[in-house]
């Protein structure tokens, strides 16, 4: 199996899980779901460096420890004990229903697809597949955020939105300095630990996770 | 070489014939392993269906004809769309261009008329059966219609014993992606339409969760005996059609392609057996999101293979 | 090693704020940090050559403008917080060490070249600026914080994508081009255009989002509203100068390139809808602070509209980077004061400012009237010159919306802020007697603060000093380098008084 194969695969498998994200109801499974998803992601890069050369290098080697250690391990297994310790487990009355949200989803899909047959690459990339996934994935976890109530919900869009930025990435490993790229983990990782800290203060101030209690400012 | 394939379309059709009760005993068999149990015998629906069509049918006063048509009309839907369909070979009796939308519409008008002999029951029941047999039909049906679209692409022919033929083992190599999304939906819709777990179960006799089931409650002797051998017919011909695509054959001779299909075809009964024991049925209204999603996964393997994003 | 400088200064006394044991120390180090990072800044002054095409960070005449804002800005903040800070507020060593970090990480967003380090800044900063929302604790803090988080997180990733939209764009090109802006300006004919307009969009949306632009506005008034005023207003003069830093270089680029035709009429696009929607929202406002952030909605519109019209219209958005910065820093102190006096956000329990303490009335008069851009207050040159601009290049649709939401707007706020001015006071039964009175120091303290800023605003637009117009100049032709420096020099002169 050559390592563009592979590469198409774990992006088809991406957008499933992707939809799956916006089918299940339980937070914990979710969230399991998504560090599937940022295990497949970490598996990329070093796709990407073996196509080139045969072996990766250290820089894909790099990016993809980084992946794992972070979206992987670390933010999963925080998310994970912030729903263990709260009372909520599954997101209830959604404003879009799974099946429609899933339906919706697969519209988005299909748009990204359209999108990025308009947008060709300068150069061909390792697999045609990754500007549309890339797109839909980040249009995925935008629909997660926005049609979702609970606090938890919206950082696991949030973070379905990174993976999308993520696979983007990808087209440009050859270019960005390491620098930045590290940055970019390190952001996240401070963002999302911002996020955990306050999904806490909401559950100690309200006694639950359901931001759309968050309705006192407003136009009145 | 076409003499050959002549002389060797009579065993064949034959065979066809006789193995559906055999898939369902298989499936039993598998499942009563699963719990621990021994299991009737691997040729216990045979004698079934021998026990059925030997007694008499009853039939209620209030129905009509439409009742005693239903699972005449629905066997002989099956079996004309049987013959279109590659099952052991990887050919079909009978082919032409278009012919899988003739397939396609076999496969309706038997569920129509199982559902038109329920209604004419009067029974509320069976009007349930009927109602939930509709709604899951209709939404199984996009899954599948965009399924066969995406073969339809993928192989440049609209027959279906090409366009899951041979042809389909370069096009796994051109799109593979589109074609293992198309595998999961057609194992959804397989499940569905034969009325398995996790959309049915056909061993529980509890009204209301039934949906198959429900709908056949007043069927007896020969009728009960046709509708029984046409859903396992119903199972060997999804399920065939499944395994071409899965796993397509490179134009292998006729002594290596068919005894392997039997054995794939055999495995396929144990996968599905196995999912009934591992699995619980779903909530009804769970049911629908099942279906969406092999909907969604059909229409995204469209999508890959309509803009040939793949390799 | 200014660069260095610049960035370590307020790191190293944002570490002495979390280490110093009393409350004045750690105040102290607060504003010696500021300060000395204005000095550091002034000291940079006038600006060394333009950066070379591969370094990382630089002060080019853009970014050196902006630093020098928002750093003027924290030094006046800095002093004005002496007066705000109360004790009974907690963890204030977490705050005064997160001001700093913002600064600093401004001031990194400032001078970064690198489009991809400029991003990191920018995320940085927000970060920083988080636990300052949230610093008064309580559920609407903590809705405020929720949404300032997500939205900004939503759109810095947003940007991100729009910085690797135009990295794609390079790979057209054979060689080697690096991501900063000089090096992109260099080779923009080379770029592969589809992605650079696609790489524009994303970070307009995305800057636009931290920024405020409408319709990614709506953190914005609740931010503004539960964050401690001091902190309102280095994010209204402060952190949107930062985020419209990271829209201006991809616009140098896009101009470069030959899009800014595209990429002027996005901006102005989006501009004018933020004009509308702070002209839907200013009038009929209850509360006084999310007024000024719908004012604030506004001043974004016009500085990106201004920069969208190019020529002279550049120039204007400058000016109007400069007074927006002084301008809500005055309003925000302002509002912090008038908070402290009636302990209430709503425009109704404000009345009679100017009776009850007469320099905070004449002050806040005087910068409801400089944000509308009332003659003689620096708005109004910067506004004029964006509508000759606007007529200039025959953009009359522009010019009547633009005109139209500015009439709105003065009304709005007019018909808010007259009688939080004037008015009859509320009786003195209303003013609670447990109410500790504010202190004269503290007083003295927040209004000069307020005061400084309110001068200068006046003061800078009434008459420019020749080195602040050369800034300006030089950075208003950084952004539409296409065009030829005697052009909008010439067109600007225009306008002046």
């Amino acid at each position: 199996m050559s390592a563009q194969t592979a590469t198409d695969g774990v992006l088809v498998l991406v957008i499933l899980l992707n939809l799956g994200m916006l089918a299940v109801s339980r937070l914990a499974t979710g969230v399991r779901l998504f560090a599937l998803q940022s295990l497949l992601l970490a598996l990329l890069p070093l796709a990407e460096g073996a196509s080139e050369t045969g072996t990766p290098g250290v820089h894909a080697i790099l990016i993809a420890g980084g992946t794992l250690g972070l979206k992987v391990v670390l933010i999963p297994s925080v998310l994970l004990r912030i729903i263990r310790t709260g009372e909520i487990h599954r997101e209830v009355e959604p404003f879009l229903g799974f099946a429609a949200s899933v339906f919706a989803g697969a519209l988005l899909v299909i748009g990204s697809f359209a999108l990025a047959a308009r947008l060709p690459l300068p150069t061909p990339p390792l697999s045609k597949l990754i500007v549309p996934v890339a797109l839909s994935t980040l249009l995925l976890g935008l629909l997660t955020l926005v049609s979702r109530l609970k606090a938890i919900t919206q950082v696991l869009g949030f973070l379905v939105l990174e993976n999308g930025v993520f696979i983007m990435g990808l087209l440009l490993l050859k270019q960005t300095p390491l620098l930045v790229e590290l940055g970019i983990l390190l952001d996240l990782f401070v963002g999302v630990f911002l996020m955990a800290i306050v999904v806490y203060h909401i559950r100690r101030e309200f006694d639950h996770m359901d931001t759309h209690l968050l309705d006192a400012l407003k136009e009145s | 070489m076409t003499v050959f394939r002549a002389l060797a379309a009579v065993p064949e059709a034959a065979l066809v014939l006789a193995l559906p009760p055999l898939l369902l005993g298989i499936i039993v068999k598998t499942k009563a392993w699963f719990a621990g149990r021994v299991g009737p015998p691997w040729l216990q629906p045979y004698y079934d269906l021998r026990k059925l069509l030997r007694k008499g049918a009853v039939y209620s006063r209030t129905t009509t004809w439409v009742f005693r048509a239903g699972p005449v009309v629905n066997l002989a839907a099956l079996l004309t769309a049987a013959t279109l369909t590659p099952i052991v070979s990887s050919s079909s009796l009978v082919g032409f261009a278009g012919d899988v939308i003739l397939v396609a519409y076999l496969l309706a008008l038997g569920r129509m008329f199982t559902v038109l002999s329920a209604m004419d029951t009067g029974s509320s029941f069976e009007g349930m059966g009927a109602s939930r047999e509709v709604t899951f039909g209709t939404m199984s049906e996009p899954a599948l219609f965009l399924s066969l679209i995406v073969l339809a692409i993928a192989t440049k022919s609209l027959q279906l014993s090409e366009m899951v033929g041979p042809q389909l083992y370069g096009a796994w190599h051109a799109a593979g992606p589109a074609i293992l999304l198309v595998v999961g939906a057609l194992l959804i819709v397989l499940l569905t339409e034969t009325c398995r777990v996790p959309v049915d179960d056909p061993a529980t006799h509890l009204e209301l969760t039934m949906i198959h089931e429900v709908m056949v409650l007043d069927h007896s002797g020969p009728d009960f005996a046709f509708i029984t051998y046409g859903a396992a017919l119903k199972f060997l011909l999804l399920g065939s059609i499944l395994l071409h695509v899965a796993l397509p054959h490179p134009g292998w001779p006729l002594w290596v392609d068919a005894p392997l299909r039997l054995v794939e075809l055999a495995v396929l009964a144990a996968v599905v057996g196995v999912i009934e024991s591992s699995m619980a049925r779903l909530r009804l209204n769970r049911v629908p999101l099942l279906l969406a999603g092999a909907t969604v996964l059909a229409a995204l393997a469209a999508v890959l293979i309509l803009t040939g994003s793949t390799s | 090693m200014t660069l260095l400088l610049l960035v370590a200064v307020p790191l190293v006394f944002g570490a002495l704020c979390l280490v110093l044991p009393t409350s004045p120390l750690r105040m102290a180090a607060l504003v010696a940090g500021a300060w000395a990072h204005l000095a550091v800044v002034i000291r940079s002054w006038p600006a060394a050559e333009a950066p070379a095409n591969y370094e990382l960070v630089g002060l080019d005449p853009l970014g050196h403008l902006f630093l020098t804002l928002i750093s003027v800005l924290f030094a006046a903040t800095a002093v004005y917080f002496v007066g705000y800070h109360r004790k009974r507020l907690i963890s204030q060593r977490v705050f005064q060490a997160c001001t700093l970090a913002l600064l600093s990480a401004l001031t990194a967003l400032c001078i970064s070249q690198h489009l991809g380090l400029l991003w990191v800044a920018l995320e940085s900063a927000s970060l920083a600026a988080t636990p300052l929302i949230y610093f008064r604790l309580g559920p609407r803090a903590l809705e405020a914080t929720w949404k300032f988080l997500l939205m900004n997180s939503v759109g810095v990733a947003l940007a991100l994508l729009g910085i690797f939209s135009v990295a794609i764009a390079t790979t057209r090109h054979d060689g080697v081009i690096v991501l900063t802006v000089a090096d992109l300006v260099r080779h923009a004919t080379r770029l592969d255009p589809s992605w650079l307009r696609v790489g524009f969009l994303l970070g307009l949306v995305g800057f636009g989002t931290k920024m405020g632009l409408a319709p990614l506005h709506s953190w914005k008034p609740d931010a503004y509203g539960e964050a401690p005023p001091p902190v309102a207003a280095l994010m209204a003069g402060g952190v949107t100068l930062g985020a419209f830093a990271g829209i201006l270089r991809l616009f140098q680029v896009c101009s470069a390139a030959g899009l800014g035709a595209f990429a002027g009429s996005w901006l102005i696009a989006f501009g004018l809808l933020s004009l509308a929607t702070s002209a839907v929202f200013v009038v009929g406002s209850v509360d006084y602070r999310r007024l000024l952030a719908y004012t604030s909605v506004e001043h974004m519109g016009v500085l990106v509209v201004g920069v969208g019209l190019g020529g002279a219209g550049s120039y204007a958005g400058m000016l109007h980077a400069m007074h927006n910065m002084l301008n809500k820093g005055a309003l925000f102190f302002l509002a912090g004061f008038l908070w402290r006096l009636h302990e209430s956000n709503r425009i109704r329990d404000v009345r009679g400012t100017l009776r009850r303490s007469p320099p905070a009335g004449i002050l806040l008069l005087a910068a409801l009237c400089a944000t509308c851009g009332l003659p003689p207050f620096g708005m109004f040159f910067s506004e004029l010159g964006i509508v000759l601009a606007a007529a200039q290049a025959g953009r009359w649709w522009v010019l009547g919306l633009f005109v139209l939401t500015l009439a709105v707007v003065f009304v709005g706020v007019m018909t808010a802020a007259l009688p939080m001015v004037f008015g009859d006071p509320p009786d003195a039964a209303a003013v609670r007697p447990e109410q500790a009175p504010l202190r004269p120091w503290r007083r003295v303290t927040m209004l000069s603060a307020a005061a400084v800023l309110v001068a200068l605003g006046l003061g800078l637009g009434a008459c420019q000093p020749p080195a602040v117009r050369e800034a300006l100049l030089r950075a208003a032709d950084s952004v539409n380098r296409p065009q030829a420096a005697s052009v909008a020099a010439a067109s600007v002169t225009k306008v002046q008084p």
